[in-house]
């Protein structure tokens, strides 16, 4: 099977994120109509649904063309992503009012505080999440297709 | 080399290699991969697979810490 490579890289990359994403809708609704907590589920949307998929897919057809010559293991490989993703979803974020600055921390959906002090742990944890996701999930995907 | 030389070196030669007896039973070179798979398949999953669940043991305990993160590390997956 070595027709469309790219295709199928792009195919395994976007598949987490489409998995979770209404998953994760369905965590927002709970959370906005049973609990009552007035999250901008709105805006809170439009990143994971726009932006995180296809981000996912690009970079795995990244990976699948630069394999060959950075021979970079696919968990580092995803674990780079984050230092792309942290900066554009947190500037979409603040545009969108979903994330706001206040004087000891960010507050996130206009009810989750996140003290300033937590950024940086908080960003080594989530390439660990990546690390782990890209290794395990979209690596397996890609054998699963053919392309690994 | 004239035809005796040539004759005397292949009588030298048959004399100095035993023969062949056959060929063996069966065939011998899936085993080897298997012999090859195991000795070096152990260490990489010690190495590996160690170090991945101190990771996911180091995600969860930081998950239950600061449970305010978990909606931002959604909102990023």
């Amino acid at each position: 099977m070595n027709t469309h490579p790219y295709l199928r890289a792009y195919l395994a990359g976007v598949f987490l994120p489409t998995l979770v994403l209404p998953l994760l809708l369905a965590v927002f609704i709970v959370v906005r109509i049973v609990l009552q907590v007035p999250v901008p589920i709105e805006q809170a949307m439009i990143f994971p649904m726009a932006v995180v998929p296809s981000l996912f897919g690009l970079w795995n057809m990244l990976y699948l063309a630069s394999h060959e010559w950075t021979h970079l293991p696919i968990g580092l490989h995803g674990a780079i992503l984050p230092l792309l993703m942290a900066p554009v979803g947190a500037t979409v974020a603040t545009c969108l009012h979903v994330l706001e600055f206040g004087s000891h921390g960010e507050i996130w959906f206009q009810a989750c505080p996140v003290p300033y002090a937590l950024i940086a742990p908080g960003f080594l944890a989530a390439l660990v999440v990546y690390y782990l996701v890209w290794k395990y999930i979209v690596g397996f995907l890609n054998r699963v297709q053919g392309i690994a | 080399m004239n035809e005796n030389d040539r004759n005397r070196m292949k009588e030298l030669l048959q004399k100095a290699l035993p023969p062949m007896e056959g060929e063996p039973e069966r065939d011998l070179w899936p085993a080897m991969l298997r012999r090859l798979d195991a000795s070096s398949a152990a260490p990489r999953i010690i190495n590996r697979t160690w170090l991945d669940w101190a990771l996911l043991a180091g995600l969860v305990a930081y998950a239950a810490l600061f449970p305010a993160s978990i909606p931002v590390f959604l909102y990023y997956l």
